[in-house]
């Protein structure tokens, strides 16, 4: 732990003497409670007692019906083979069967932890990188900071098209190949079957290194400029200063980046489905895809909800599995 | 009464009488039985649209208005990729048009017998039973009832681009599957292809199997469909499903298809074709009339894919692929009911042909086919040399996901015709 936040530990444990921290209720304010020395009993404030939890009833009721209640019933269909119109039976665990005995569907489980995975690594990297190199000094790092920002404020649905274009037989990638005398290297970048995963890939890291940059950057405003030159005036080169000072200030940061990535990436779809659709002949298909196709497209409601249930717990594993991991208080 | 009292009767007063004027004004606080009539001249119609040229279904729907000016239709066209979803969504909210444009079969999720099952769909007069096609009564409703009016004949088969083949020195179609080959390997010396296909696009390499599939399969077994049905033959167990895959592989390696069709769209295609750079697609019919908007110097014809055995043996595909259906929710039958009535009589079945560029679903011994881009076809149609499309009688719409996905598995070398086969009869019994 740094100095900094040894300090600021220490602060908020002990409080300057006859305050009471911020938040935290005296014996005599306590509603409906006597001080030591009041003789007068004062009147009970049911109203404002119950208050601090029932004012917050609609919205957790809204909460619970929008998002939980509807979760649950799509959790339902799970079991059933309903198609999405008319009647259905229950099923048990039939849709689930089907799922882990389809080598599609492990393959689509598969890709959809590598896209994760793969995008947050490499997202992270240069979003770091990023990070580091447009912390201070460039003058026109303020500039740049929006450029690189910009790819996670665009529609990803927009972007990915012109991302296809760009990949597209003819497009640029293609044309650039060709002009310069590379065009036993043009091919179709997205419907290749050992080139698409890499394609959709890069398209995937290009969109998430913003988010992961913009994080960091958050994270080294926390890295004192004292500490830095201490360890500079005491020898250390700059790789060393990296793996001492800033990267250990920075680990609350890696962890909301890795942790959001990674459940970012999980449940990704729409650049995949302009990118791909799925394709060529599901090389790059994600369980967020197959729930699309199955659910949507193809009539079968009950296994695309099987599915879209296997991935809310993959995503729900990997999420609590994380902040486990990364915390920064073994204490939380 | 206390001022607390009185001040609460002026808040409930300030908010009942513009409410109920509100009602009163929306009629909803009763109806006359002059309201009641108007709202019965009044109707919506759910139709499909993927392009910008004029379609059949708003041309008629005006057409109608125009002749029944009491009559108010509200067109409410959807995009084609998201159609049966938003179909589906409305009909199972209860709040889907008056009348919908479906899709005789199962196979998709527009599909007339799925939806018919559900409960969603109306049963329809004789005037709509009089245009089902011979042989495809099964495909418009169970129990000898009809649920859709067929409103045309799609023919399916080669869009040809004719001006675009002179040009590359093809003055005469190939006659047959090897003569086809042959001309392939010649226009890709040319740097041309003799096919565009969408290899992204299942519903295209779909088509491109299923017509491989029409003289290796159908023309030969007529019931094939029904003999999967019934569990008696198996695509991988075929031969003929078996050949069928193969010719992809051949098509391919005789160099037909335009490069980079694995990674291709619709959008290629149409480019292709008009651009001349390719010479024929695998399209249902009516996209000759698109196309010839798109490129009003060129011609653009209907062709059948040449069999292996020749002109004797050519088989093609023509049915009804769509259809209009009457919402078992609707509140407006009776209008939707006299607006299919109308839409059944001949001048209209003529009309709705002409402006998407299909066949007519009545008179068709008396069509024009000389003058039409359907003169190489017209010995077939005429002489019963063709079946609906296959895929309208299979049980899902995985299974022809399964064709079109793994015929572009068969285009980049990802898999077999066998393993397309085993993976088409697994969806079937999903």
């Amino acid at each position: 732990m740094t100095v900094t936040s040894q300090s600021t530990s220490r602060e908020a444990s002990e409080p300057a003497s006859g305050q009471a921290p911020i938040g935290q209720k005296t014996e005599d304010s306590r509603p409906g409670r006597r001080g030591n020395g009041s003789k007068k009993p004062s009147r009970p404030q049911w109203g404002l007692e119950f208050g601090h939890w029932w004012w917050a009833l609609p919205g957790i009721v809204l909460v619970f019906a929008v998002h939980y209640v509807a979760t649950g019933i799509g959790g339902f269909f799970a079991f059933t083979n309903w198609s999405g119109i008319g009647s259905f039976e229950i099923v048990g665990f039939k849709n689930f069967e089907a799922i882990f005995n389809d080598p599609t569907k492990i393959r689509s489980l598969g890709n959809t932890l590598f896209f994760a995975f793969g995008s947050v690594l490499l997202g992270n990297i240069l979003g770091l990188l990023l990070a580091l190199g447009l912390n201070r000094v460039v003058k026109t790092r303020y500039a740049l900071r929006t450029l690189f920002f910009m790819p996670v404020v665009l529609s990803p649905l927009a972007t990915a098209y012109i991302w296809k274009f760009i990949f597209d037989f003819d497009g640029p990638i293609n044309v650039l190949l060709t002009s310069v005398g590379l065009e036993h290297l043009a091919k179709p970048w997205l419907a290749d079957p050992h080139w698409a995963v890499w394609t959709v890939l890069v398209v995937l890291t290009w969109s998430s290194t913003g988010f992961a940059m913009v994080i960091f950057m958050a994270g080294l405003t926390s890295v004192p400029n004292e500490v830095e030159e201490a360890a500079a005036i005491d020898g250390a080169n700059l790789w060393q200063r990296f793996c001492h000072v800033t990267l250990p200030v920075l680990r609350p940061a890696v962890a909301i980046a890795m942790t959001l990535g990674i459940v970012q990436g999980l449940r990704v779809f729409d650049p995949i489905m302009a990118l791909t659709s799925g394709g060529p002949a599901g090389a790059t298909e994600t369980l967020a895809t197959e729930v699309y196709k199955q659910a949507f497209a193809l009539g079968n409601f009950g296994g695309g909800a099987a599915l879209a249930l296997v991935l809310a717990v993959i995503i729900l594993f990997f999420a609590v599995l994380q902040q486990r991991l990364t915390r920064s208080n073994p204490e939380d | 009464m206390t001022q607390q009292r009185r001040s609460a009767g002026f808040r409930l007063a300030a908010l009942a009488i513009p409410t109920v004027a509100a009602l009163a004004l929306t009629g909803c606080g009763g109806s006359s039985s002059s309201a009641s009539d108007a709202e019965n001249q009044e109707f919506s119609l759910t139709f499909a649209t993927s392009n910008t040229v004029e379609s059949p279904y708003e041309a008629l729907a005006k057409q109608y208005m125009q002749e029944f000016p009491d009559v108010k239709i509200t067109l409410n066209p959807q995009p084609n990729d998201s159609y049966d979803q938003v179909v589906r969504t409305q009909l199972q909210a209860g709040n889907a048009s008056d009348v919908l444009v479906t899709s005789p079969g199962s196979a998709s999720g527009r599909s007339i017998l799925p939806l018919v099952e559900a409960g969603f769909l109306e049963p329809l007069s004789e005037s709509a039973a009089a245009l089902v096609p011979e042989g495809s009564e099964a495909l418009f409703g169970p129990d000898g009832k009809v649920y859709g009016l067929a409103p045309e004949i799609t023919v399916v088969g080669l869009v040809n681009n004719d001006t675009a083949s002179a040009a590359a020195g093809v003055n005469a179609f190939p006659e047959d599957f090897a003569g086809v080959l042959e001309q392939c390997g010649v226009l890709a010396a040319d740097n041309k292809s003799m096919f565009a296909v969408a290899g992204t696009a299942a519903p295209n390499t779909g088509l491109l199997g299923m017509q491989l599939a029409a003289t290796r399969v159908y023309s030969k077994d007529p019931d094939w469909n029904d003999k999967r049905a019934a569990g008696d033959v198996t695509f991988a167990g075929t031969e003929g499903w078996q050949q069928a895959l193969e010719a992809v592989v051949d098509l391919k390696d005789a160099g037909c298809f335009q490069k980079g069709a694995e990674g291709a769209g619709f959008d290629v295609v149409t480019k292709a074709l008009v651009g001349g750079d390719s010479l024929a697609a695998f399209i249902p019919g009516p996209s000759n009339k698109q196309l010839k908007t798109t490129a009003e110097d060129q011609d653009f014809e209907v062709r059948v894919l040449p069999s292996e055995g020749g002109p004797d043996e050519d088989f093609i595909y023509a049915s009804a692929n769509y259809a209009y259906s009457i919402n078992a929710a609707s509140k407006n039958k009776d209008a939707a009911t006299t607006f299919l009535e109308w839409l059944a009589e001949p001048e209209q079945t003529k009309a709705f042909a002409e402006i998407d560029g299909a066949l007519p679903v009545t008179g068709l011994e008396d069509f024009d086919f000389a003058n039409s881009a359907y003169k190489n076809v017209a010995d077939l149609v005429l002489n019963n040399r063709y079946a609906p499309l296959p895929n309208s009688e299979w049980s899902n719409a995985s299974v022809y996901d399964e064709l079109g996905t793994g015929v572009q598995g068969l285009l980049t070398g990802q898999q077999t015709p066998a393993q397309v086969l085993e993976a088409m009869d697994a969806a079937w019994d999903q």
